[in-house]
């Protein structure tokens, strides 16, 4: 028993001791660029994915053209399905690409025509601005109907083996059951 | 016990409580390892960011499924020995044995449905990983194959429930039962962000996922028990897990990022994303069950009487859910028009989750072999 312990621990240490090595995460890749005017700031916002498509993810940056510097901002989305403005949320660094704003892993869920809202505050004074009409696709891949009900086979077995389950104990649990107190 | 039945009971329960033992706690571990690697995924993808396949909080969700698995076919390749020796099954490891595929193997209930959690679990996982190379690591948490993995791996608990339970005679049966509904609790109220999908106006309807799944455990708990403290251990379960995972996932996601040199997101909320997902007012909420259930001793039926506490229990914690949200987030104002409709919901899914999960708490009670009996099935 004692040696298997050692060795799992030992197993659990050799994997983060060359974590580092196999987790090189991979730059980001710029192929697309559209230009926002946020009050006095100019920015260029980067896609590493074009065009864009629901669901998909990509990394976003948002680079004010004199950096981030002295700098703060938001950003909200206007989702295409609902028309609603988002709730807006801070501009951050992207975890990659530590010299600009940006957003990695994240997707837009549905398609059809986006607006980004921008607010920065910075020396020039507070500015917000808006990149409109950001055209995203039809999602890839099978209907979401479809993977749904693949997605839902573990719960449609606990149904079955339940209502089996509770047929085959009725009898014997004629009564409620246990008395709750004894 | 019955110790007058001769050397031959003491012998078959010593050996049974040994070889039942291993094999539930190595499910158990199992369970817990899942657990472990989903609080610290989540927190990681809050936290830190970026995800890719080999993460490690991954290697934790993936070997959890596995070990549950692999233990429980051992289990079922031994009991499937055994019947073809003509050697007696021991119902109380696992339950009474049940044919799988004709007659070609003899699976105990539990480690059953433990297994079949466990083998859909790897299916979900190379459906999951097809997903990512299609959509990106979009690191959201209710996509279809995440909630298929994670409804596997319910599955798998489920099962190491009815493991222990079939064990109740033996005292780490019973405190297993506990142990596993707790740790179901914690598990599912991330399962019930599937019902992000459904949007209803002025309504927190993964709060009243949350109000039904925990009435029912927390009833399942007190049914099977059958005697007063079933509900109040196993809320205190859920909070002993909640306690150690509000210390533990935002420590192991700092701690992973800087192994791995990635930094810290500009603005962390520095809240416990899957902690604070859990019903904090559950262990409370569960002793007003528990008076409810005093009832009983008035001559009303007890599974009447648990369908009461049920509603009663859905409706605080429908109530105190997105209060608790409110508070744990600094919202400006209380939600109270969300506050009493999610309520009124979870009254109506208490209602539900009490009068199923007593039933539950009572099946799992039969899964043990009666006492007295040889326990040979």
């Amino acid at each position: 028993m004692r040696k298997t312990l050692l060795a799992l621990v030992a197993a659990i240490g050799l994997l983060f001791a060359t974590t580092p090595a196999a987790n090189a995460y991979e730059p980001v890749n710029i192929v697309h660029t559209e230009r926002v005017q946020v009050g006095p700031y100019g920015m260029t916002v980067g896609f590493s994915t074009w065009p864009l498509r629901a669901m998909q993810s990509l990394d976003f940056t948002f680079i004010p053209d004199d950096g981030i510097a002295g700098k703060s901002g938001t950003l909200a989305f206007v989702n295409p399905e609902t028309g609603r403005l988002g709730r807006p949320q801070p501009l951050a660094k992207h975890p990659r690409k530590l010299e600009v704003w940006g957003l990695d892993i994240r997707a837009l869920q549905t398609q059809g025509s986006w607006t980004f809202r921008f607010e920065i505050e910075g020396p020039a004074g507070k500015g917000t601005g808006e990149l409109r009409d950001l055209a995203v696709l039809e999602q890839p891949g099978p209907p979401m109907a479809v993977s749904w009900s693949i997605s839902l086979i573990p719960l449609i077995v606990l149904a079955v083996l339940i209502a089996v389950a509770w047929r085959r104990t009725k009898s014997r649990l004629r009564g409620n059951g246990l008395p709750a107190t004894v | 016990m019955d110790l007058t039945a001769g050397g031959a009971r003491a012998v078959s329960v010593a050996r049974s409580e040994r070889t039942g033992l291993v094999p539930a706690g190595t499910v158990l571990a199992g369970s817990v390892i899942s657990l472990i690697g989903l609080t610290w995924d989540i927190q990681w993808h809050g936290d830190v960011g970026p995800d890719t396949f080999f993460t490690m909080p991954h290697l934790f969700l993936y070997s959890g499924s596995a070990i549950s698995g692999l233990a429980s076919l051992v289990v079922v390749l031994m009991t499937t020995a055994a019947r073809r020796a003509g050697r007696p099954v021991d119902a109380r490891v696992g339950g009474r044995a049940i044919n799988v595929f004709g007659k070609v193997f003899a699976a105990p209930a539990g480690y059953l449905v433990t297994g079949t959690g466990a083998a859909m679990f790897l299916l979900y996982g190379l459906w999951d990983q097809w997903w990512h190379g299609l959509y990106g690591f979009d690191a959201v948490i209710d996509s279809p194959p995440h909630i298929g993995l994670l409804l596997s791996i319910t599955l798998s608990i489920i099962g190491t429930v009815m493991v222990f339970a079939a064990a109740r005679e033996h005292r780490w049966g019973t405190v297993g039962v506990v142990g596993s509904l707790g740790v179901l609790i914690a598990f599912s109220t991330v399962t019930v962000l599937g019902l992000q999908q459904i949007d209803v106006d002025g309504l927190d309807v993964v709060s009243v996922g949350i109000a039904l799944l925990s009435v029912l455990l927390v009833s399942a708990g007190a049914g099977f028990w059958a005697r007063p403290g079933g509900a109040v251990r196993v809320a205190a379960a859920l909070a002993v897990i909640q306690a150690i995972t509000w210390w533990f996932s935002p420590w192991a996601a700092e701690a992973y990022a800087g192994a791995v040199g990635l930094p810290m997101r500009d603005y962390i909320d520095g809240v416990p994303a899957m902690p604070s997902m859990m019903p904090m007012a559950l262990l409370p909420i569960a002793a007003v069950l528990e008076a409810v259930y005093l009832l009983s001793r008035r001559g009303w039926s007890a599974g009447r009487v648990s369908v009461l506490a049920g509603a009663i229990g859905g409706l605080l914690v429908g109530a105190s859910m997105p209060i608790q949200n409110a508070i744990v987030y600094g919202a400006d104002r209380m939600p109270w028009a969300v506050v009493f409709a999610t309520a009124a919901a979870g009254a109506v899914a208490g209602l539900l989750g009490g009068f199923a999960g007593w039933r539950f708490g009572g099946m799992l009670g039969l899964l043990a072999p009666a006492k007295g009996d040889n326990a040979h099935a």
